[in-house]
């Protein structure tokens, strides 16, 4: 656990403490509010976790090296954007297998697309996004979402 | 059961595909499996205290305060708020889906929703550093400030053209036994005059009031679902 969710749960707990203190029968409410939330939620978490798991089985991170090694830099940055945008890989894989490519001077744009859709575009996570914010707002996010990590990576190479 | 299938259909398909999988090609539905275990983990380390913050928050933070500090007025000192918030949080994106609902709900502009959803994605100090130990500080930075810029001003974008509305849909949160649909609901307070102990208006719209489900009287509800003019209510 790092300090930042560490903090977190110390944050939550503290406040639970003062919201108890202060009022029993608004807390009680609190809480069963989260759990109906956290009940709501389930299902979807755990079908994109185990969605995250199929996918990464059928594109495994060595397997995305290769691709953006191997193709010409426009296919590959349009190709790696759009692997980074269905996959969610935990940052101590992605960064290294970046790190790589990048030192190995490969295709810096291709790198950097597929680094910053990794985060900001969730395919896998449309289906939540889309239940919890709607239809048009999910789609718009990661469209815009998509768009700019496509300029950011053409920037890169520029000022790299 | 027809009914339960289609509200989960994306579930079912997973299953379907887990299901196909172990019987064709064994060894990769059991990779699948293993790789999952990973976000599991991350998941249950996160996401038990972020039910129980937002909640909290709902509780105690009045819509005056959202309003006032992340609210379309707060200009460019709400948006650096979004972004501190964002950043300062942990875990995965979806981890932010229900605080950012709830802040959406309590008068948060859609342009700071949009910056602490992004930032929380993007911005994690532990990512940055194992950036800056792979790609080195020249590249971490850079790529920190482009992706900053871009997110104000497609937080911007889309501030201009997603209105408050389209965010409301159905009850997603408190999904009990009924639900309403917000965006069909005209606010006439039918539902109300049939069933006051369960139904409320509440800024022009219909909620559910918080009663167990065993509670409900389905004669009742019946009615008022009979009742409703536009067919918001479900069951």
């Amino acid at each position: 656990m790092d300090i930042f969710t560490l903090s977190m749960w110390v944050l939550t707990i503290a406040f639970s403490i003062y919201s108890f203190y202060k009022d029993k029968d608004k807390t009680k409410n609190a809480l069963k509010n989260a759990l109906k939330m956290g009940k709501s939620m389930a299902l979807s978490i755990f079908s994109i976790i185990f969605l995250i798991g199929l996918v990464l089985a059928f594109i495994p991170a060595q397997s995305i090296a290769s691709f953006i090694e191997s193709q010409n830099p426009f296919v590959a940055t349009i190709g790696s954007a759009f692997i980074g945008a269905i996959t969610l890989i935990p940052a101590f894989i992605a960064f290294p297998l970046v790190g790589t490519l990048v030192n190995a001077s490969i295709n810096i744009v291709a790198a950097v697309a597929f680094l910053t859709t990794l985060t900001m575009v969730g395919i896998v996570t449309f289906p939540l996004e889309k239940k919890e914010f709607g239809l048009k707002f999910a789609i718009s996010r990661n469209v815009l979402s998509f768009i700019f990590a496509i300029l950011i990576s053409l920037l890169m190479g520029v000022l790299l | 059961m027809i009914k339960k299938i289609k509200n989960n259909l994306f579930t079912v398909i997973i299953i379907l595909a887990y299901i196909t999988l172990l019987i064709f090609n064994k060894p990769l539905a059991i990779t699948s499996l293993k790789n999952s275990g990973y976000y599991i983990k991350e998941m249950l380390i996160i996401m038990p205290i972020i039910f129980v913050l937002t909640a909290l928050l709902d509780t105690w933070i009045n819509k005056e305060t959202i309003m006032k500090f992340l609210g379309k007025e707060s200009k460019i000192k709400g948006s650096l708020l979004a972004f501190v918030l964002g950043s300062v949080s942990a875990g995965p994106i979806y981890a932010a889906f229900p605080i950012c609902v709830m802040l959406h709900k309590k008068g948060a502009s859609i342009k700071n929703i949009v910056i602490i959803l992004s930032t929380w994605a993007v911005v994690k100090v532990p990512m940055l550093i194992n950036e800056v130990k792979f790609l080195g500080f020249h590249f971490m930075i850079i790529r920190w400030v482009l992706t900053l810029i871009a997110i104000f001003v497609f937080a911007s974008i889309m501030n201009s053209f997603i209105k408050d509305e389209d965010l409301l849909v159905d009850e997603a949160y408190y999904d009990g036994k009924v639900n309403i649909n917000i965006r069909a609901c005209i606010g006439c307070g039918i539902c109300k005059a049939k069933y006051p102990e369960l139904f409320e208006i509440d800024g022009k719209k219909a909620h559910i009031k918080d009663i167990e489900d065993k509670d409900i009287d389905n004669a009742k509800l019946q009615n008022a679902i009979k009742n409703c003019p536009v067919k918001a209510i479900k069951e």
